[in-house]
């Protein structure tokens, strides 16, 4: 799981552009979107939903449904771990 | 007395009728043009689209151009619908009038691009098609085609194109700039957009149910809407017969996010709020509304509260007609106007198609009525990044009874000017930009914005009245990007990121953003003309009063691909990037 945690905080920095952070800059537990966490947008969802489609072979319907799966990115390597295609 | 702007002649063609008398019926038949794609060359068919339904060649023949021309969709729509509005404006000739033209569009010559594309890049050979891919020059296609134009122009407002094409054109006319303008909007598919908004997630694969709690999304439609519009005095001296009155409208901008609408629907409410002041009107004149209503959970819901914030529980008849057209995009401000001239015109209120569940605490639209008077409707035209633009159409013109709020005229002055002609420079951004808002922005955004910025900064202002951008090409990094992955990857789920930012309005809208400016807000894309045209723009506000301090930028960038192509065409070489930004005032 560390390891799969380390990869998603690499990958969501490239996506993201994240330019100044690195993978310890990002707290596992903490909130990826609104003010009193990383502060991540509508657009970045739609971002995270094509960088698991690609990177691990999970396809969702609708942003909606990344709502509870892209809070944090424990919640994503959780969701990650259960559901991967690749 | 005030100078009134009427519309004598109406042009129109969508997926749902191919002129105006087509419309109509289509209209009152509430017969959608909604279904599968017969033109659009796309593996995506499980997206319903409003497609006009007429194929290239088809409306070659309707014009009179030759088959094997080369010519966009888009612009063969854009002629459809002129040539349509000039007919029933009874304007064949010129006649010594100054008669202009403005178009509203964002794919520009893109459908054509997209089809040459993968053979441009393959064998490195430009086509000249792409000496056709901006929008200005779709828009100068379409001026020479009728020969009758003194001078064109074309705005890029996404979605709100068409409409602020009209509040131009009245704007214009009022200032004596122009004796004739003919305005509207067209948008062709096209692949490019069409995968884009599928990785927006926005589209709905079952065709659309704008205000409906169920809605999931937009269906793409295409077309083209032109009107004429003259001074009413003008009008009745030539003895040409009124069909509306252009009575009110306002720009206004959100100032939110590249993507969303505010939850509160500010820019909309705005936007309303400018329109109801410049007709003289209340809300309690308007009895009818052609909201923007297009159908993604965000839109309904935003639009719906700004409605509530003007018209509180006094609501008119609500109705958005994209369930007939689809989202046509640019051109819907111009395509709805004239639905609500129909309207006015044969006394009913256009259905909102597949209604059927209320939206908690949200408005409920109409589903169509006969008989009805209707003496001022309001007209909504949406666009990204929050180009908020509202118009008002009158049956019968509006008795101000005051004279013209004559302000005296002010001498407008460039206060500042910043330019940016290398990516170097781009670095100093960190200065001005927090990194989790600058990581997203490609160089012309960070070129525009820093510009921007330095201007304000040299004239001490934190938010000026107004942003007027221009540019030629836009953003053409993102743009080239995106055709890159469609090549190499298929129909696949687009960059969302890269393709927020590839219309020309996102520059303007993204200044709007970080200022927090909810003025008026457009974009100018005239080649190399657009500067002019924006400036022209900005002198108008600050002679009236409209603004005191008014950002005018021209951004544009180049890729290495495209200026080695545009070197082959011997087209004029452009920067890699190149900003200029001044602040006008009025002197004060």
């Amino acid at each position: 799981m560390e390891e799969l945690i380390l990869e998603l905080k690499e990958q969501i920095i490239k996506v993201l552009n994240l330019e100044e952070m690195t993978p310890e800059d990002i707290d596992t537990e903490a909130p990826l979107f609104g003010e009193d966490g990383l502060g991540l947008d509508s657009i970045d969802t739609l971002e995270l939903i094509m960088l698991i489609e690609k990177n691990y072979g999970i396809k969702l319907a609708s942003p909606a449904e990344g709502k509870t799966i892209f809070k944090s990115v424990a919640t994503l390597a959780d969701y990650v771990s259960k559901n991967r295609k690749k | 007395m005030r100078e009134r702007i009427v519309i004598t002649g109406e042009g129109i063609v969508s997926a749902i009728g191919n002129d105006k008398a087509a419309t109509l019926t289509s209209l009152r038949e509430g017969k959608s043009g909604i279904g599968v794609m017969q033109h659009l060359q796309s593996c995506h068919h499980e997206l319903p689209v409003g497609e006009v339904k007429l194929s290239n060649t088809e409306m070659k023949a309707l014009l009179g151009i030759a088959a094997s021309t080369e010519i966009s969709r888009n612009t063969l729509l854009g002629m459809l619908a002129v040539d349509q509005a000039l007919r029933e404006g009874g304007i064949q000739h010129a006649s010594g009038k100054r008669i202009l033209l403005i178009a509203g569009t964002t794919v520009g010559g893109m459908d054509i691009t997209e089809c040459h594309f993968d053979e441009m890049v393959a064998t490195g050979k430009a086509n000249p098609c792409l000496l056709k891919h901006d929008c200005g020059s779709c828009t100068g296609d379409i001026a020479t085609h009728f020969g009758i134009f003194c001078e064109h122009t074309t705005i890029s407002t996404a979605c709100s194109s068409a409409a602020n094409a009209l509040l131009l054109g009245a704007e214009l006319l009022k200032a004596g700039e122009a004796d004739i303008v003919v305005a509207g909007g067209m948008e062709s598919l096209t692949r490019f957009h069409l995968n884009g908004f599928n990785s927006l997630m926005i589209l709905d694969q079952e065709p659309c149910r704008p205000f409906d709690a169920e809605r999931a999304g937009l269906n793409l439609g295409e077309g083209a809407a032109f009107v004429v519009m003259e001074r009413e005095t003008d009008a009745l001296e030539r003895g040409a017969a009124i069909h509306a009155w252009l009575s009110g409208y306002g720009n206004a901008c959100d100032a939110f996010h590249q993507t969303a609408s505010s939850k509160n629907g500010e820019g909309a409410y705005l936007a309303m709020k400018e329109a109801l002041e410049t007709a003289h009107l209340t809300p309690l004149d308007i009895d009818y509304i052609n909201a923007h209503g297009t159908g993604t959970p965000n839109n309904d819901l935003s639009e719906g509260t700004a409605l509530k914030r003007i018209f509180g529980e006094r609501m008119p008849p609500v109705s958005s007609t994209k369930g007939f057209t689809g989202h046509t995009t640019s051109a819907s401000g111009s395509i709805e106007t004239v639905i609500c001239i129909l309207a006015m015109q044969h006394r009913f209120l256009p259905a909102n198609l597949r209604w059927a569940n209320q939206i908690p605490g949200g408005i409920t639209p109409t589903l169509g009525e006969n008989g009805k008077t209707l003496r001022h409707v309001l007209c909504n035209a949406f666009g990204f990044g929050g180009n908020d633009t509202a118009l008002i159409l009158s049956s019968r013109p509006v008795d101000d009874g005051e004279a013209s709020s004559s302000s005296e005229d002010r001498q407008a002055i460039v206060a500042a000017k910043v330019e940016i002609s290398s990516e170097e420079e781009l670095a100093e951004i960190r200065h001005y930009v927090k990194p989790m808002e600058a990581r997203r922005m490609g160089r012309i955004m960070r070129s525009a914005l820093l510009s921007s910025l330095k201007v304000m900064e040299q004239v001490g202002i934190s938010c000026p009245d107004a942003i007027i951008t221009a540019t030629s090409l836009g953003c053409l990094e993102n743009s080239e990007q995106l055709l890159m992955q469609l090549r190499e990857e298929g129909e696949v789920m687009l960059k969302p990121t890269c393709f927020m930012q590839s219309t020309h309005n996102t520059i303007g809208s993204a200044i709007a953003i970080h200022t927090g400016c909810h003025g008026y807000n457009v974009t100018y894309t005239q080649g190399a003309q657009s500067l002019e045209w924006a400036l022209r723009d900005a002198r108008r506000l600050i002679r009236s009063g409209k603004a005191r301090s008014v950002l005018v930028g021209m951004h544009d960038e180049t890729t290495p691909r495209f200026r080695s192509m545009m070197q082959q065409l011997d087209a004029e070489d452009l920067h890699p990037i190149h900003s200029i930004a001044m602040i006008l005032t009025c002197g004060e």
